[in-house]
Order: C-alpha cells, then structure tokens, then sequence
C-alpha cells in the first residue's frame, strides 16, 4: 500500500516550498478583494479568482503528492473530498467578517486533518502524506470556494453572499433569492472548483510527467473555472467590474493554454527519443 | 471488531487502530455536546440525524460495483468509473428526490431520496449490462463468486482467461440499486436535518419570514448535503481501495472501518454546518 512511485522526472520546485507560496498567496490575494469594501466600490473582485488559480496550483501538486502513492481510487476522488470538506469550511468562515479567509483555513484544517485520521488510522490507508495531504486538499478546497464566491459577488462576508438586489419599477429591492447563496450558485463554484482541481493531475500523470506541465494545466483550469464565474458575476456586481474580472481571466487563460500547449510539445518531443531530420543544405 | 458489531474480518484486513478509535469517540462526543450547545435538543437530534446519515452513505458506496478502468477494457466486473463519481451521481440525484418531496414530511422525502437514488443506480447498471452485453459482446461474470447467490447462475464456464470477470452479473445490479438507494436516503436526511436548522435560526438572525429566507436556507442545506456527501463517499472509497463487485465481493467486509470514519467525519463537518450562523453578525 504505502510503496511510493514516484511520477514524473522529478525535479521543479520542492512540495513545501509550493505550500508555502499557495497558502500566503491565496491569502493574500483573497484579502486584495477586501479594497472592495474599503474604497467602496467593485473593482478589485478578480482578485478572488486569482486566489483561487493559485489555490488549485498547490491543490495540484499535494494531490501528485499523494497520489504517488496508489490510492487504487483515481485521482478525481482526492479533488472531491477537497472541495466536499472545503465548501463547509468556506461558508462557516464565511461568516466570520474580515476575519473570514484566516477562519476558512484553520475550520478545514480541522475538517481536513479528521478525515486524514480516519483515512489512516481507521480505514487503514496507512499512507505517510495522507493527513497533511488530506488537510492541504481541504484548505485548498475552501479557499477556492471562497475565492470564486468572492469574484462572483465582490465580497468574502457571509450577508454578501446571501443577499442581493434586483430592481423592480426602477426601485432597488433588497432580496435573499437574487444573491450567490440563495441563487445556488455555490453549488456551480463547488463543481467549477472540483473539476478544476482533479482534472490536472489526472490528465497528466504517467511517465514523462513535468510538474511545470501539470502546474500550467492546473492555472489553465482555474482561468477556465474564473472565466464562468466572471460571466455570473455579472448578474451580482456591476457591468464594468465584471467586464475587468472576464478580461483578466480570459487573459489569464490565454496566456496560460498557450504556455501549457509549449510545454506539451516539449515534453513530446521529448519523449518521442528522435530528432527532427534536418534538410541538408543545398537540397537532397 | 467483534466488540463494535461487526463481521469478522477477512485475513488481510487490518483492524483500525486504537488511536484512531479513541480519536473518533472523543470528537463525536464533543461535537454531541457543542451541538447540544448550539441549538439545544434540535442542534442534538440533527446532528445524530446528520452522522446517521453519513453512516448510510459510507455503508451504502460499498454495495456499489465500482469496476473503475479494468472494467472499461471488460477485463473487471462493473461499472467502468471510480467510487466518488458513482456515488456522486447517486447521491445527487437522491438529493433531488429529497429535496423536492421535502415538504410533504420526513417519510416522504426520505423515501423520494432513496427511490431517487436507487433509481439512478438502476439505470446506470442496465445500461451498463446493455453496453457489455450487445456492444462489447461480453458476457456477465463475476471472478469473486463461482455462483451468483440470487439467481444461482454459474461463473467459471464464462469468465475469459486472464480477467476478474466481466460485465455486470444480478447481484452486482442489485447491490447497485441498494447501495443507491442507501445513499440517496443518507444525503436527504442531512439535507432535512440542515433544512430544519437554518430554517428555525435564519428567519430570527435575519429578521425576516420563513419565505422570504427559504432559497438561502434551501441552498445552504442543499450544498452542505453534497459536501458531506462526497467526504464519506471518498472515505468508503478509500476503504474499498479500488474496484468492488457488490455484497458478495469479500471486499465488502470491510466495512465496519468506513462506517466509523464516516460517522467521526460527519460529526465533524456537521458541527461546522449547524454553528453556521452562531457567528453571523458577531463580527
């Protein structure tokens, strides 16, 4: 059970390293929507989005991590206890005001680090990296939902989410139907965030892995992922805060699709063992 | 594991530890208490709503055949996916029976939920065998069991050299049905206990009626439900370790382990879900 197959040509940047770059910048860049509330206005909503990229970057590489080890259940079901502990640890955070990103992530630490136990020492998975995997997949989960959910309404605080206005007559209606909670729109981001995060891995496994390819497909689906929710936000924020959240996703998502198609020519190319025949000077 | 009611273990089982036993007691106690100091008897009674619930569910994964990619090449019994997709479409769709008989009372939407669930595994299983069967040219065979225990057809003479067994024999298609209907009852009862919960606390929080704050609660409910959902669907799934043929794979005995890690993961996601709102407005 617990014998490590290491995939891929190892390499790129150390595990620890991307956790601590996934964990500070999600934070960070989920606090940047924050602007929001302080200047007033809507604009800085794709920040959210960003946090939840570089979420599922890390997300990523905990789940080559632990699935170097051969759970025998795919990849998929790693990104779907991520998002299933992290959707209760987001909304419960949620709720918390400004302090909501830093409650998000210690609740699915806690949520997170539970299932790891019972995966371990109850169903006796008996794999080394579970629990801290189990509660890095958990606190990624939960800052992607959180991420996206504040890119689609412009705030992290819980009565954000759950109230919204619709006009009727030209007169502005405060109302709990027309808002991401009520609206149900949690449940797209929670598959928007699952899909994106066990589509990476799960597409490039095998031998000839990169961690730079996996990584690049894992930002690509995010951008992916952003793009959808930038076009719900409009119906939450205003028409040209949400135009500058698609803009940056589509951006995002271009560059990175691109970047990602190089890498995969790359690592073809080098897996094929054979050089291009090159035309000889002068004509054969 | 005769202690906790269980079969007796298979030999290569191992038995969980005792930290992890210990560990699981004290958080269900703890999470009892703080949902008693939550929401009073309601906050009690829910949460045993919810980790009975989440019992169901890790129970019910183990009656699925999950062939997973050995039976996309029809060299494994069943069905050709993973545990966590199985049970995702037949919690899902047990959630929407539930959820749509909800007010008609708990018997009612629990038995919408299970005839949701069960209804999908029904499905998805004959045209599984349809696919098998009339696309594949592969005839049902189990490789775990000589005789099918319903319908008392043999195996051996059927099964292809150098597989486990193919296509979907009777008792995987009715250990499907039950494990769907197991879950699809699960999921409804932690989406009825949360409804219940936020349906008492928002209106009061909020100020507002019933009505107006019934897609919000509904919502809340709702994806909680799912994500609790998938936690022990993954955590069976991690119990089955890969593939399974139904109840009569030996496999199944395994279960007692995934029903006590989902009972401890759903006590611990469901004290999260009912102190929702303890905190709303605090900050």
């Amino acid at each position: 059970m617990s014998v490590k197959i290491e995939a891929g040509a190892g390499g790129g940047i150390p595990h620890n390293q991307l956790v601590i770059y996934g964990l500070v910048g999600s934070l960070v860049l989920i606090y940047l929507t924050y602007l929001n509330t302080i200047t007033g206005t809507q604009y800085f909503a794709f920040f959210g989005g960003l946090a939840a990229v570089v979420a599922l970057i890390w997300g990523t590489d905990t789940i080559k991590h632990l699935c170097s080890y051969g759970l025998g259940t795919g990849v998929p079901s790693a990104g779907m206890i991520a998002l299933g502990s992290g959707v209760i640890a987001a909304l419960f955070g949620a709720t918390t005001g400004i302090a909501a990103p830093i409650v998000t992530i210690i609740i699915a630490a806690i949520i997170g680090a539970v299932a790891g136990v019972m995966a371990n020492h109850v169903v006796r998975m008996d794999i080394p990296v579970m629990i801290i995997s189990l509660t890095e997949l958990a606190i990624v989960g939960a800052m992607t939902v959180l991420g996206l959910a504040a890119m689609a309404c412009g705030t992290f605080e819980f009565i954000g989410m759950i109230t919204g206005e619709i006009s009727i007559l030209g007169f502005a209606v405060e109302t709990y139907e027309f808002s991401l909670i009520g609206g149900s729109i949690i449940a797209v981001i929670f598959m928007l965030g699952a899909i994106a995060i066990q589509h990476s891995f799960n597409a490039c496994l095998g031998p000839g892995e990169r961690q730079d390819r996996t990584l690049m497909l894992a930002a690509e689906c995010g951008f992916l992922s952003m793009i959808t929710v930038a076009i719900i936000s409009f119906a939450f924020i205003g028409f040209i805060p949400a135009l500058i959240s698609l803009l940056v996703s589509v951006i995002g998502w271009i560059y990175t699709y691109t970047q990602y198609i190089a890498l995969s020519k790359r690592d073809a190319y080098a897996w094929l063992d054979a050089q291009p025949i090159l035309e000889p000077k002068g004509g054969a | 594991m005769s202690a906790l009611g269980g079969p007796k273990q298979t030999g290569g089982v191992q038995s969980p530890t005792g930290m992890g036993i210990a560990i699981g007691i004290v958080l269900i106690i703890v999470a009892l208490v703080l949902a008693f100091f939550f929401a009073q008897m309601a906050g009690l009674i829910a949460l045993v709503g919810i980790i009975i619930g989440g019992v169901l569910i890790g129970f019910g994964v183990h009656f699925v055949p999950v062939g997973g990619a050995p039976a996309a090449m029809g060299q494994a019994p069943g069905i050709a996916t993973g545990v966590a997709m199985l049970a995702a479409g037949a919690g899902l769709a047990g959630l929407f029976g539930g959820a749509w008989a909800a007010p008609l009372g708990l018997p009612l939407a629990l038995a919408g939920g299970a005839v949701g669930g069960g209804l999908l595994m029904a499905i998805t299983c004959t045209m599984v065998n349809i696919i098998y069967v009339f696309g594949m040219g592969i005839p049902a065979a189990s490789g775990k069991v000589a005789k099918d225990p319903i319908t008392g057809d043999t195996f051996p003479e059927y099964k292809s050299q150098g597989t486990e067994g193919h296509g979907l024999p009777f008792i995987s298609w009715v250990g499907g049905v039950i494990g769907g209907a197991l879950g699809g009852l699960g999921g409804t009862l932690i989406y009825l206990e949360l409804l219940d919960i936020y349906q008492a606390q928002l209106p009061t929080i909020l100020d507002t009626t019933v009505e107006q704050i019934a897609p919000v609660a509904i919502s809340l409910a709702g994806v909680f439900a799912v994500g609790m959902f998938l936690m022990n669907a993954v955590l069976a799934a991690y119990n089955i370790t890969g593939t399974i043929e139904g109840p009569h794979d030996p496999k199944f005995k395994r279960f007692p382990r995934a029903v006590i890690a989902a009972a401890v993961a759903s006590a611990v996601a469901g004290i999260f879900s009912i102190g929702l709102l303890e905190l709303v407005g605090v900050f």
